[in-house]
């Protein structure tokens, strides 16, 4: 038996693609229908991955990543100081910075441009970006276009979507 | 042999049969043939070709004397290039179920650069409802039109229009003039429900009457409509069309009609379902049928098999020349090989727990048969054997690059299907969450346009709406579409080595 690492869908042995939701199964080859990925499919959901992140932290600069909460998949925030984040939609000329289309952010109510993350020295804070379902912090909805703080350990919840946020200062 | 007709292709067997075979057939089709129980036209002179086959293979001395005659198997160049692929090189010993793919490719024996196509005995089949009234029915006499001034002097066209009722418009075999076929196709007019079988039965009368061995025997059915209570009937013509190679392509106009039912008609006879979604494709679409109909070089192309031990056919897909789902128990009719092109099917095998005294899986075993209408032999037989080794781990290497490229595609016309069988049971999010897989995977392919019509159903489904027919049908015949560039690509089967 194989269990999709997408979707935990099971398949039989030899099977190359998971028919619920496309993943391929095989390891020889990277996933040629998978374009925007943000978490290595291979790393395993755990404790260790968040230990990587602190580890690769350069000194004196804030580490931050998203845990799906339902899945326990890591997604790291690299490459900048503030992120859109939200998921792809056909008919919407500007990408988010983090799609969580993959994470099954569609059936969670995420809009597609939800909110915006900025990371700075001394804080991160997150900024509803007018979104259809809202966002909330550990429960609290929070104003629209108003920056919050987020601490290590806050859950995140966009429409129904579920992140923890894991902060390394 | 001039003159001297070839009683194993009579029986559709092999060259090499057994005796026990050769009874076999011979019982196989006599329970079909007898004169007791035969219902058709011509099925008694069939019967009496099989009996004289078997009288002559059965007895070994006129046997011996009959194979002296023929020429040697190694003269005789096969029918068919067969070139088959395999998911893996070998299984791994498992005790528990596993999924081995074959892909088998059929083409004609390229000896030839440039090969001569048949000649058509072709009907088509027009739904005239109220429903095709206007720009739909402008556009279908305009492109019959066009498709009647291209015809060769050999080909035959007969054209039926139905609603609840059928009249034969053009009948088979007369040739009318050209002035008055134009015409009587001007004046076909619109009204009145769809019943397909009246159409279709009508239509395979014409084909009927004008059968012949040499020809692509074929019925073209264009309709908008969803039929209701005749689909028994449907099935039985589109049985006794197939039990005589004759193939039937539905195309089908607009979200009505239903797609389900046609398409597993057209499968059963080797034929294919193409979705027109807008009047002005009608012409494109239709021309391509012709077309594609004229550049056949073998049809009624069957797999016979029985599988091993506990073995099973899990999925069928027909991938080129038109892609389509393929029954999963023998014989599986797989459609016509082009002249220029390969015929593509991919096969999913479960294979069940294997203990270690195995050390060969036969996944099936049986033969091909295919009506060549340019060659004298009445149908030619190749036998094939889908086997695997079994090794104690399994092989390191990748799958093929082109199997593993057209199940990635495959794999998205299956999800399809998951999404839509979700609907059914009402498992709305489970429904909701293959379409967006489904369009996260498209858009990652660039397939834009589709990737949003996923969307768009997927939102329905969120909003407590139903999927729309239209929806529906883009996504089904669209992800079906995707399969063609690799399955029709013949250049592609030199490019077998895998990745690694």
């Amino acid at each position: 038996m194989i269990i999709c690492p997408t979707c935990f869908n099971e398949e039989l042995e030899g099977a190359l693609f998971c028919i619920a939701c496309g993943t391929q199964l095989t390891h020889q080859t990277k996933s040629p229908t998978e374009t925007v990925v943000y978490t290595n499919p291979n790393q395993p959901a755990d404790s260790a991955a968040e230990t990587r992140i602190s580890k690769a932290a350069a000194p004196g600069t804030t580490q931050v990543a998203f845990k799906i909460v339902s899945s326990g998949q890591i997604i790291p925030l690299e490459g900048g100081e503030e992120f859109t984040i939200g998921r792809v939609s056909g008919t919407q000329p500007i990408l988010p910075d983090i799609d969580l289309t993959p994470y099954q952010a569609y059936e969670g109510g995420v809009s597609r441009l939800h909110a915006t993350l900025h990371i700075a020295p001394e804080s991160v804070t997150i900024s509803d970006l007018g979104s259809a379902n809202g966002t909330q912090i550990n429960g609290v909805k929070v104003p629209a276009h108003s920056p919050q703080a987020l601490n290590n350990g806050d859950v995140l919840t966009l429409g129904k979507f579920r992140v923890e946020i894991i902060i390394h200062p | 042999m001039p003159g001297q007709p070839d009683y194993y292709a009579i029986l559709g067997l092999p060259r090499d049969a057994s005796s026990e075979e050769i009874r076999h057939a011979f019982h196989q089709s006599a329970l079909r043939l007898h004169p007791d129980v035969n219902v058709e036209m011509g099925d008694t002179e069939l019967f009496l070709d099989i009996q004289r086959a078997f009288e002559i293979l059965s007895d070994p001395e006129l046997k011996s004397k009959y194979d002296s005659q023929l020429p040697s198997p190694e003269s005789t160049q096969p029918p068919v290039q067969i070139n088959l692929l395999y998911s893996r090189s070998a299984l791994p010993l498992l005790d528990e179920p596993q999924l081995v793919y074959a892909m088998i490719n059929l083409s004609p024996p390229h000896t030839e650069t440039t090969m001569n196509s048949a000649p058509l005995n072709v009907c088509l089949v027009l739904d005239r409802s109220t429903s095709m009234k206007g720009e739909r029915m402008d556009m279908v006499k305009t492109t019959a039109i066009e498709i009647v001034r291209q015809l060769r002097r050999e080909d035959v066209l007969s054209i039926v229009t139905f609603s609840d009722r059928a009249e034969v418009l053009i009948p088979a075999g007369r040739r009318l003039d050209r002035a008055a076929i134009e015409t009587q196709i001007q004046m076909i007019h619109s009204s009145g429900a769809t019943e397909i079988y009246r159409g279709l039965e009508a239509g395979y009368q014409e084909i009927r009457a004008n059968y012949n061995k040499r020809h692509i025997n074929h019925i073209v059915l264009l309709t908008d409509g969803r039929t209701y209570g005749d689909e028994p009937h449907c099935k039985r013509v589109a049985s006794q069309a197939s039990g005589r190679g004759i193939g039937i392509s539905c195309l089908g106009i607009g979200e009505e009609w239903n797609d389900h039912f046609l398409d597993n008609l057209s499968s059963s006879t080797g034929g294919s379902c193409a979705y027109i979604a807008k009047s002005s494709d009608i012409r494109r679409i239709l021309k391509e049928k012709f077309l594609g109909l004229s550049r056949i070089y073998a049809e009624n192309v069957r797999f016979d098999f029985h599988t091993g031990k506990d073995v099973g056919v899990r999925y069928a897909f027909r991938l080129g020349p038109e892609s389509a789902p393929l029954e999963t128990l023998p014989p599986i009719n797989l459609g016509s090989i082009p002249v220029d092109n390969t015929l593509t099917a991919l096969l999913e095998f479960v294979v069940p727990p294997l203990s270690d005294d195995v050390s060969q899986v036969t996944l099936a075993s049986g033969q091909i048969s295919l009506d060549i209408p340019m060659n004298t032999t009445p149908t030619s037989v190749t036998r094939l054997r889908l086997q695997r080794p079994v090794k104690a781990e399994a092989p390191p290497e990748p799958p093929p690059t082109k199997l593993l490229n057209a199940l990635s595609k495959l794999t998205l016309y299956r999800i399809q299907e998951r999404a839509n069988q979700a609907f059914a049971t009402g498992d709305l999010d489970l429904a909701t969450q293959h379409l967006n897989s489904l369009a996260t995977h498209l858009f990652s392919q660039g397939e834009k346009d589709l990737a949003r019509t996923v969307l768009d159903e997927a939102e329905n489904l969120e909003r407590g709406l139903s999927l729309s027919e239209t929806g529906k049908k883009k996504i089904k015949f669209g992800t079906r579409g995707l399969l063609l560039p690799a399955g029709t690509d013949s250049s592609l089967a030199s490019v077998d080595i895998g990745e690694g």
